[in-house]
């Protein structure tokens, strides 16, 4: 069963407490502001933020895991992966650097240790291994409002619509992370609009990934469709020089 | 002058001046020697070292093709030097990327943990092999030079045109996989560059590239060795290349107008000018020139057509790789170092090149024949040295020199980086206005929290307070001597107001507010190492003394508990919270006549009432609210 987070910015009052306990449970370093920080709380320290919003709104980010992970599809190496679960989890030790994963998330969430001669990727990765112990995550079990809340997914969003069918005039009407990039496994309902947590895009409901398979289905054929033309070309011309007598060689370098 | 030495000097020092980056880049990591961030994790090295480094490189299968498939025979002298160019180019890209890649020992993991799924690795999987089979096409030239492996050579050779077609083949796959890397983010880069057909764009111009840069070489190995310029020949790649710089303008316009993007174009954002300039020099211009026949044929416009396709190309690489993303090019920049490995790079390839042109039979004559080259070192040109005698060593020490001096300089640029990085934080907390009673506005949201001193003063005055913070704090025992030191921790002489600001830097993370250099400086605290680390023991900020045995006054450092380092102090929503938070809950029975006092509500208040404003002492200019910048499309058009 896949399980999934659900936030409620309606009950948010931005008390942190998220935050500091996912520093705790994964040993996150302290905070030193650096350089290359986006602004948005985020950084290789910290896996989830509060994003303040005007007139006490307060937004918690984090990583999306997505149905269908970008990030998972453009590793090279599969050091990025979906689990049965939901978790989108890292290895380190397969890990190159490349920092693709971070270029190609939509929410751009991956973090990287960018002070460390031997630096990895950090994120959110739904404290996978309390997950599989029937725990739930440290954050969730930390909001002292039960604004964040985690469970399976279609339980969250039988909520999720619920909340905001019986609360129709608080509540915009959408689940962000339903539909989203090919739905996520992280929701939020919300009174404002979080569309600011993404990066825009057109085509809004269809998986990243989808954009990069039809190029790489067509691999196979460009490969020898190249292969063809040349030895094709390659055919005629040696048939028409023979034909016409053509030029000569010149030297013994080239095949024959 | 001689034109060689002075060209190779120049490249022997930019090659030491990186080796020093390249130092600095392995000690200290990715953070100091880039300007890479989070927002644009990709940058420089991508563009310039592996994306244009492989489609400069593409020389190598497009003169194979011309000449093996297409059977033009009169581009014969060009083959080699291509060839040689494009795998020098390939390991150039390779180095390029151990730079780039954070954890570059892993690099084999490509050949161990497949995703086919991912563009990277079927591009990472093409350059391997590429490399290698360019390697098996190029190893003919300097096996011939002894009979002893003529047996090798020949066995080469009989594969030739098999190699030559896998060649082309894995080269028509990475080229435009490249563009296949970026098609993952639709959202991210910018809309003129993005496209569906991507690859096919990136495998087109990297033909163009690559005819180009064979031109380009050529001419400038000529001007170079002072040969006779081959400028029929190069025009004929000229010819070629209008053709394929005219595909490139019809595709690439084609789709923006089929996409309905060919409007953005003239939006007047810098980036649609940027777009508009690589357009014109990459295509544009050099194919309209090299459209005239007679400019096609003068070796001034092939010199300035081939220079401006490569610049405008490798400029849409960097473009697409980083620059032209969303808030790519508002938070980054290239930093020096990062330009500096890259021409160290470029430059030991470009050194390597001359090395084996020199020694082997790559044109028709070796260029350090002394009749081709009549100028070949008069030693009396290095008066001073005259005594090292034959010109070799006499050139292998300056270079040497000149690589060490270089070095030496790029070390001492460097002297001055930290592996800290200098941080700007994301919220700067404001001071607290007012002195009856404190307005503070930490998060400048508008959302004053009132804090009246002078009834706190009055409050404390009359009670002895002892609290305990989280087991973080040892329980303080104010006295009505120092409660100052509860807020105002240094109780030093002059020091009694201190801001909670001032150490609390951050308005959510935990901060180091420790001033190292401060404390070394000689105009700051001027102490020795010594003085605060046990000589011996390794330097560490948990193995030094603590604060409080210089500042006994320092009251919350006194603390020797804590497990973390003393240095790291909470931020300021937490300092402000267990301070006020803590003491009104331990004095509970103080303000059970007022429970009030003890919820949320009783600080934040929304705003502040009128009244109150209008006696604050100071006037508090509110900036906007607006304390979270997140990327979209706007902000980069603006
Ligand atoms: S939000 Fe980004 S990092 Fe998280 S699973 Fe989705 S693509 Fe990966
Ligand atoms: S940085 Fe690591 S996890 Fe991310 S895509 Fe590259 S190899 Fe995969
Ligand atoms: S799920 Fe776990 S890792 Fe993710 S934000 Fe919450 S505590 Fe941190």
């Amino acid at each position: 069963m896949s399980k999934a987070i659900l936030t409620d910015v309606t009950k948010c009052i931005g008390c942190l407490k998220c935050v500091s306990a996912c520093k705790e449970i994964h040993h996150l370093g302290a905070d030193v502001p650096r350089v290359w920080d986006k602004n948005d709380g985020l950084s290789a320290e910290n896996w989830t933020s509060i994003i303040a919003k005007p007139e006490n709104h307060y937004v918690r980010k984090q990583c999306r895991h997505c149905l269908e992970p970008a990030c998972v599809s453009v590793c090279p190496v599969g050091a990025m992966h979906k689990t049965e679960l939901g978790p989108v989890v890292y290895d380190s030790s397969k890990c190159l650097g490349c920092r693709y994963c971070m270029m190609a998330c939509p929410f751009g969430i991956p973090r990287y240790e960018w002070d460390k001669a031997v630096p990895h990727v950090e994120k959110c990765i739904m404290c996978y291994d309390r997950i599989e112990e029937g725990k739930q995550p440290a954050c969730t079990e930390a909001c002292p409002e039960n604004a964040t809340i985690f469970g399976d997914r279609s339980d969250l969003l039988k909520i999720a619509h619920t909340r905001i069918k019986e609360n129709p005039h608080k509540y915009i009407d959408r689940v962000w992370g339903e539909n989203e990039v090919g739905g996520t496994s992280v929701l939020y309902v919300s009174d404002i609009n979080l569309d600011f947590l993404t990066y825009p895009t057109k085509n809004f409901d269809t998986p990243l990934p989808e954009e990069t398979v039809a190029a790489l289905d067509s691999v196979p054929y460009a490969f020898l469709g190249m292969g063809g033309v040349m030895l094709g070309l390659n055919w005629i011309i040696r048939r028409r020089m023979k034909l016409g007598g053509g030029p000569n060689k010149k030297d013994g370098d080239s095949h024959e | 002058m001689n034109r060689v030495k002075t060209t190779k000097l120049l490249l022997w020092l930019f090659a030491g001046f990186a080796a020093a980056v390249a130092l600095n880049r392995y000690i200290f990591g990715l953070g100091v020697t880039t300007n890479l961030n989070d927002q644009t994790p990709w940058g420089f090295w991508i563009g310039f070292d592996v994306m244009a480094g492989v489609a400069l490189a593409a020389g190598g299968f497009v003169t194979t093709a011309i000449f093996y498939m297409i059977k033009r025979e009169e581009f014969h002298p060009l083959v080699k030097p291509a060839v040689l160019t494009a795998f020098l180019g390939y390991v150039a890209v390779i180095v390029g990327l151990l730079f780039d890649l954070g954890l570059p020992w892993n690099i084999w993991h490509m050949i161990i943990y497949w995703n086919p799924h991912s563009p990277l690795f079927e591009v990472g999987w093409c350059v391997m092999l590429y490399t290698t089979v360019l390697l098996l096409e190029f190893s003919p030239v300097p096996l011939e030079e002894s009979s002893r492996y003529a047996k090798i050579r020949n066995f080469l050779m009989r594969f030739r045109f098999p190699l030559v077609l896998l060649g082309i083949m894995l080269s028509t796959l990475h080229q435009s996989s490249l563009g296949t890397l970026f098609l993952i983010m639709p959202a991210r880069l910018y809309p003129l560059w993005y496209s569906h057909i991507l690859p096919i764009e990136f495998f087109i111009s990297a033909v163009a590239l690559g005819l180009m840069m064979v031109a380009f070489e050529t001419l400038l190995s000529h001007w170079l060795y002072r040969r006779e310029p081959e400028t029929e020949l190069v025009g004929k790649l000229c010819k070629i290349a209008t053709w394929v710089l005219g595909t490139y303008f019809v595709v690439k316009m084609t789709d923006l107008a089929l996409t309905g993007k060919i409007g953005m174009i003239f939006n007047g954002s810098w980036l649609s000018d940027l777009f508009i300039v690589e357009i014109l020099i990459s295509t544009l211009i050099p194919a309209a020139l090299f459209a005239v026949g007679k400019l096609r044929r003068n070796s001034t416009a092939q010199w300035i057509g081939s220079a401006m396709v490569i610049v405008g190309l490798v400029m849409n690489r960097i473009d697409v790789g980083g620059f032209a993303m969303v808030g790519g090019a508002a938070s980054y920049t290239p930093s020096w170092m990062e330009i500096a490995i890259s021409l160290g790079i470029v430059s030991a390839a470009i050194l390597v090149f001359l090395l084996v042109v020199e020694h082997f039979h790559i044109w028709e004559i070796r260029p350090e024949d002394p009749q081709s080259l009549p100028e070949v070192s008069p030693s009396f040109d290095y008066s001073s040295r005259t005594w090292l005698g034959t010109p070799d060593v006499s050139s292998l020490a300056t270079h040497s020199l000149a690589f060490v001096l270089s070095f030496a300089v790029g070390m001492a640029a460097l002297s001055g980086k930290r592996l800290h990085a200098e941080g700007v934080d994301s919220i700067v907390v404001r001071p607290a206005t007012g002195v009856d009673t404190l307005c503070i506005n930490g998060n400048r949201d508008n959302q004053f929290v009132e804090f009246p001193h002078e009834a706190h003063i009055a409050w404390i005055k009359t009670h002895a307070v002892s609290l305990t913070i989280d087991g973080v704090i040892d329980s303080i025992s104010a006295t009505k001597e120092d409660s100052c030191t509860f807020c105002h921790h240094f109780n030093l002489p002059g020091e009694r107001l201190s801001n909670c600001w001032e150490c609390h830097t951050s308005m959510y993370s935990r901060v180091d507010f420790f001033r190292h250099d401060w404390h070394t400086s000689a105009r700051g605290a001027n102490l020795k190492c010594d003085d605060c680390h046990t000589p011996g023991v390794t330097r560490t900020a948990e193995s030094a003394k603590q604060c409080a045995a210089c500042h006994p006054a320092y009251k919350f450092a006194v603390n020797t508990n804590l497990a973390k380092p003393a240095f790291y102090i909470p931020s300021y929503v937490d300092a402000m919270h267990e301070l006020c938070v803590a003491c009104h809950k331990a004095e509970v029975k103080e303000v059970k006549g007022k429970p009030e006092l003890a919820l949320c509500t009783s600080c934040h208040k929304t705003g502040t009432p009128p009244e109150l404003r209008a006696g604050m002492k100071w006037k508090v200019s509110v900036p906007h609210y607006d304390n979270v910048v997140l990327p979209n499309v706007s902000t980069v058009e603006k």
